[in-house]
């Protein structure tokens, strides 16, 4: 009894650290930089680990991580409530599609269909929030945030892959 | 025996159709949050500022080695620019000396011209000092997080930094306000050209510089224009600067804030004591409005 108490214990510590890792990160990022326009270069942290545990640990990372992730990045930015949400249950959903086909891809693979993604997730964050408010946003914002987003992608892997080596490599049977 | 159907569905097809009526299910609550926001509903902005509660002393703890590194680079940075910094600020200060006894006898004058009028002076300002502990972290954003601690502090109050107007606040949640910055895409502030007196809004579009929006095409405004609060709409009190006029291209005007925000680290909360009745009349539209929709 008290075995299994302990194994669900462990199994929920595992699903939690993928989660917990990205929520760690964004808080990083939103640290206050005094250097000129750094906001132009803040990448999408929260869209990078969603896309990048999907893609490697999908059985540890769900689409409630993802709505959880969605959730506190709509709370701490200043865009209408379920813009990330959205955008962070579509990402899931277009990696869990993609993880079929690229799981065991090559790092730099993962960074190219991470850009493609990344485009597509931008796009439509530019459509949804130009419909919210009512007039076309300015273009170069979500270019300058995209190219931040994609460079800022190895970075934030290389932490994710550290952290990934105390995962267990296969689903557990729970 | 293990059971393997219930009511002739394979238990394993069914753990797939529940879990993908669930996804369904996420994915319409985020649209509902989207249409929500949208009509402003209560229920949402609890719901945020719930968030707020939880992701403010997170943040804050998150914060503290990296402004203690920062303050470190600041010191050492400082340091090696005492000896010219020291120079100009000498200069500075005879200029200042001068432009002191003008104030002075401006101060006089204007006291005297007020009494002639009957000017009702604005209420006596109060102000607290907050402490930003996060930015924005997008490009479609401009707003800061400040720990605000246990201060009396409410929706609308002007944000200050360097002496100049650079935002608002939009939410107070327990010890914490979210700050819209004037750059924000939701920040709209009724202003005045300082030299011609010619009205406008300040419309923040996510970019670095605000956009001069609903001023007249025959207004005489030039490049370095200073930018004040014209005090239309009773939200800002009149004649706090904001900026200056940056660019003018094809009609479009441009403003650069007079404070860098980028490196604001403490920022003046104040309350200029927004009168009950005009609180009053704001809390009604809004109501109205909501209403309405």
């Amino acid at each position: 009894m008290r075995d299994s108490w302990k194994e669900k214990c462990r199994l929920f510590w595992l699903h939690s650290i993928p989660l917990m890792t990205t929520l760690m990160m964004m808080f990083m990022f939103l640290i206050p930089i005094d250097a000129v326009k750094v906001n132009y270069f803040r990448p999408s942290v929260g869209a990078i680990c969603v896309f990048y545990w999907t893609l490697k640990r999908g059985y540890l990372f769900s689409y409630i991580s993802a709505f959880i992730v969605g959730f506190f990045i709509d709370s701490y930015s200043s865009t209408p409530l379920g813009v990330n949400i959205l955008l962070m249950m579509l990402t899931a959903c277009i990696t869990q599609w993609l993880a079929h086909y690229f799981q065991n891809a090559s790092f730099n693979a993962g960074w190219f269909i991470f850009s493609l993604v990344c485009c597509g997730i931008m796009m439509i964050k530019w459509l949804l929030l130009s419909l919210y408010f009512g007039h076309l946003l300015s273009f170069k914002e979500i270019i300058f945030n995209y190219l931040a987003t994609v460079m800022f992608y190895p970075l934030i892997a290389a932490i994710n892959v550290g952290v990934q080596k105390y995962l267990p490599q296969e689903r557990i049977n729970e | 025996m293990v059971r393997r159907s219930v009511l002739l569905i394979k238990t394993g097809e069914l753990k797939v159709w529940l879990r993908r009526i669930f996804i369904a299910f996420l994915f319409f609550c985020s649209i509902i949050f989207l249409l929500l926001s949208k009509v402003e509903n209560s229920a949402v902005k609890n719901l945020d500022k719930a968030a707020l509660r939880v992701t403010g002393p997170i943040m804050q703890v998150v914060e503290y080695p990296a402004r203690m590194v920062h303050r470190i680079y600041t010191y050492l940075y400082d340091i090696s620019r005492i000896y010219i910094d020291n120079r100009e600020l000498r200069a500075e200060n005879k200029q200042m000396l001068l432009l002191q006894n003008k104030v002075r006898s401006l101060e006089v004058e204007n006291q005297l011209l007020g009494r002639l009028l009957n000017y009702v002076p604005p209420a006596d300002a109060n102000f607290i000092s907050a402490k930003i502990i996060a930015e924005s972290s997008d490009n479609f954003t401009h707003i800061l997080f400040v720990y605000i601690g246990d201060e009396d502090v409410k929706k609308g109050q002007i944000v200050l930094g360097d002496e100049s107007v650079i935002g608002r606040v939009d939410k107070v949640s327990g010890q914490y306000a979210k700050v819209i910055l004037v750059t924000d895409i939701n920040s709209k502030i009724p202003v005045v050209v300082e030299r011609t007196r010619a009205r406008g809004i300040l419309s923040g579009d996510n970019t670095v510089y605000p956009a001069l929006i609903f001023t007249r095409s025959t207004a005489d405004i030039q490049e370095g224009d200073v930018i004040v609060t014209s005090g239309v709409g009773g939200m800002f009190p009149a004649g706090l600067p904001i900026g200056f006029v940056n660019s003018i291209q094809n009609g479009e005007i441009r403003v650069e804030t007079l404070a860098d925000i980028s490196r604001v680290e403490y920022v003046r909360i104040v309350d200029y004591g927004l009168s009950e009745k005009q609180a009053k009349v704001l809390n009604d539209f809004s109501e109205s409005e909501q209403n309405a929709r």
